[in-house]
């Protein structure tokens, strides 16, 4: 008997079902030969591969996974690739993030007509994936850390700016206003240490503005407990204020049933404040104060860059050291006001797409997929990092994905209230430089 | 007359029990600004001063997030089925605060009532406690309303008050005897009694509210803050509710207990999609129900130490205190 001394990849081939499957069907009929490595699983359209699949490929011990379809003008549903095409090329950046291995991650459009290519490719990816070995380095540590930041000076709640006194004195007046005339039955605004929902005029005096305002009230707006409360009127920084165009845009408001008070505002001097370049509330229907200091022209994304100095094995141990303190509460998701879903992919069982487990297959997988979701709609606020008991920087995920909308597509969620949706439309001049 | 125990002393004890192999979890700077109990890898891990508590609560070392209860493999046409973790190596909780000791005697009741939970028992037997009496508290601690306080030694093997250059120490137990013995002075100095926060509500008030208000409009006005996510329940120290998942595939597997929480709106949703908690008021309720009466009522006291967490957790600023204490202005 012979040793098995060579390295057998598995592969995993998510291929739609019009065009690369019967690409692959054609090169099995023409008998022609490629590696028995690739299992395909097909699907209806690349548009319909779900990013889970690929994670799930790799959870399951895949050495390299492939995602093809029909070129781009040849989709059965007329525009799946395309929609896949802008998806695929956020979702690589987020991976490179995480320190995923771009090199076991391949796209392709192969053609009913092609099934030599199908065959050169399956070969390829075979051959290079053959030479990378095993993907031992999935989620794995290896004992690098991100040096410590210096600690930032624990940070008491400024006490309130003379400006920031006047500002409060203005939007309780206008709360009375409303309130009183009937133009509104509850303004969400910040109180002392928690959010406040005043229906009455003579109330007001609960409303605050001062530097532990940090909260996005905007969340309130998905609440049902809130819904029920009335029209509401609500307390946006520049900030918040992006989330709103969003959340219009996506249908899950009316924008003519909510009163928006905007506070200009001069950073709440807390971290989540050094990324922000938005602080002069732009579509709100009252505008409170003026900020004084223009926003930094590029967002500071400092941490960001130093961890995308380091090489994928050693980005990957950085997010498995952070993830492990997650103990999925999901205040991150909770506190996000982009988080909408009546239930979310998480809590859904039938079958499991995420392990709701504390392990690194169910948070790698979740953190994934929480990111993911907000690709090209968060608005950065910052609030899952803030809200995290365990302290994990959740906002470089998001932050990563900004990045990469900018990038490649020239646009930043929430801040043009014209702008299509990011993901949901598409350009026939998306660029596509990773598909072979 | 009292023992006591330089802060040297603790350290090279601490060294030792590393180095016999023993398991030690104690509060470690995570990162900047970032305090949590965590496994000892060496003895400097460990700190000890400059913080008011950990963010997280000592429960996770007897009923971790996730524990595996048994794996199933399929082996041609028959499934073998193995127990969890069946060996769990001897640990020391070290420097925890009081109000994390005193949590595991409560637990105690839930995991040994109608059923002797196994897992749970496993590792709380081979747990000794060493806590650490606080010295500080912020606008979150409520311990002195539950009948606690900094010093309070339930739940303890041992405590350790703070006397500056070393420590008193009070071996409470046979176990924590044991872990001391011989490496402890006598001296005359002992650790002044600490006040610890002002009592903020009455315990037998919110009894008597929670029993006889059940269907007050307090429930929902005090809690629109909430937006449903579980900080508060998993740095709780008291809060022990899981959910059974099972996970692998066909040939393998595992079925394991995680950390579930009374505010996640799934909770106490049925399969027809009724909700008999259909929202965050009556799941806040539930929550102090459960401590401040169902629990009392069974077994005789709150589930709750003090420590706020939930409050201190809260992104929105809300936990239990302000609810609680909320109830003395109806």
């Amino acid at each position: 008997m012979s040793e098995v001394t060579q390295f057998e990849p598995k592969i995993i081939a998510y291929v739609c079902n019009w065009c690369t499957y019967l690409g692959a069907d054609l090169a099995g009929t023409t008998r022609l030969e490629y590696p028995a490595n690739v299992r395909i699983v097909r699907l209806p359209c690349t548009g319909r591969i779900d990013f889970n699949l690929l994670i799930k490929a790799f959870e399951v011990g895949a050495d390299a996974v492939l995602v093809s379809g029909c070129h781009p003008g040849d989709c059965h549903y007329t525009t799946g690739n395309y929609h896949a095409r802008r998806r695929w090329m956020l979702f690589r950046d987020l991976l490179d993030t995480l320190g995923f291995d771009l090199r076991r991650i391949h796209f392709t459009w192969i053609s009913a007509a092609e099934g030599r290519k199908w065959q050169e490719q399956i070969t390829r990816i075979t051959e290079e994936t053959r030479k990378l070995g095993p993907y031992r380095e999935l989620y794995q540590k290896n004992g690098f850390r991100l040096p410590a930041p210096s600690p930032p000076p624990p940070k008491p709640p400024e006490p309130a700016k003379p400006t920031m006194a006047a500002q409060e004195q203005q939007l309780r007046e206008t709360c009375t206003r409303l309130l009183t005339d009937g133009t509104v039955q509850v303004v969400i605004g910040y109180g002392a240490g928690v959010p406040v929902f005043i229906r009455r005029a003579e109330d007001v005096g609960k409303l605050v503005w001062n530097a532990g305002c940090q909260a996005n009230l905007t969340t309130y707006l998905k609440r049902r407990e809130v819904k029920r409360l009335g029209k509401a009127a609500v307390v946006v920084k520049g900030c918040d204020e992006r989330g709103l165009v969003i959340l219009e845009k996506e249908s899950q408001m009316d924008r003519a049933a909510l009163r928006v008070l905007g506070m200009a505002c001069d950073g709440m001097g807390q971290p989540k404040c050094d990324d922000c370049n938005v602080r002069q509330p732009r579509f709100a229907d009252e505008i409170i104060g003026k900020a004084a200091a223009p926003p930094p022209e590029a967002p500071h994304a400092a941490a960001l860059d130093d961890l995308m100095l380091k090489s994928p094995a050693e980005r990957m141990s950085f997010w498995a050291q952070e993830f492990e303190r997650c103990v999925k509460c999901y205040a991150c998701r909770q506190v996000c006001p982009l988080c909408y879903c009546e239930r979310c992919i998480v809590d859904k069982n039938l079958p499991v797409a995420i392990d709701t487990s504390a392990t690194s297959n169910g948070n790698f997988a979740w953190h994934i997929t929480r990111a993911f979701h907000l690709a090209g709609r968060c608005v950065g606020c910052g609030e899952c990092t803030r809200a995290c008991p365990a302290g994990i920087p959740l906002k470089l995920l998001n932050l990563t994905l900004a990045h990469a909308a900018e990038k490649h597509f020239g646009y930043q969620a929430g801040m043009d209230p014209k702008a299509e949706p990011l993901i949901g439309s598409y350009a026939l001049t998306d660029k596509e430089d990773f598909i072979r | 007359m009292s023992e006591v125990l330089s802060k040297a002393g603790l350290r090279v004890l601490v060294k030792e029990w590393v180095a016999q192999g023993k398991t030690i979890a104690g509060p470690v700077q995570t990162k900047a600004g970032l305090v949590l109990y965590g496994r000892l890898d060496s003895a400097d891990d460990v700190v000890l001063e400059g913080f008011v508590r950990p963010v997280n609560s000592a429960k996770e070392f007897v009923f971790p997030r996730r524990e595996v209860l048994c794996r199933y493999q399929a082996k041609g046409s028959k499934v073998e089925l193995t127990n969890g973790e069946v060996d769990v190596a001897p640990q020391i909780l070290l420097a925890v605060r009081p109000c994390d000791a005193a949590a595991l005697p409560i637990l105690d009741h839930v995991f040994n009532w109608d059923f002797r939970d196994e897992a749970y028992n496993r590792r709380r037997a081979a747990t000794t406690v060493v806590s650490l009496a606080c010295t500080a508290h912020d606008e979150s601690c409520f311990c002195t309303s539950v009948g606690l306080g900094p010093q309070a030694e339930r739940g303890s093997d041992a405590m350790l008050l703070d006397l500056g250059d070393e420590y008193e120490l009070r071996c409470l137990t046979d176990k924590g005897r044991a872990l001391f013995a011989g490496r402890t002075q006598t001296s005359e100095r002992t650790a002044t009694p600490s006040l610890g926060p002002e009592p903020r509500f009455s315990p037998e008030r919110i009894k008597r509210f929670v029993d006889e208000q059940f269907a007050s409009p307090y429930w929902q006005e005090a809690t629109l803050a909430c937006l449903g996510c579980g900080a508060c329940a998993y740095t709780c120290p008291t809060c022990h509710c899981f959910d059974i998942v099972d996970e692998g595939n066909t040939s393998h597997g595992e079925r394991a207990r995680n950390w579930d929480s009374c505010q996640f709106s799934q909770f106490t949703l049925h399969a027809s999609g009724h909700n008999p908690r259909p929202d965050q008021g009556s799941r806040q309720r539930q929550r102090v129900l459960h401590k401040f009466s169902i629990y009392p009522e069974k077994f005789g006291e709150i589930l709750c130490t003090g420590c706020g967490n939930c409050t201190r957790n809260c992104p929105e600023g809300q936990g239990m205190l302000t609810l609680l204490a909320g109830i003395d202005h109806v």
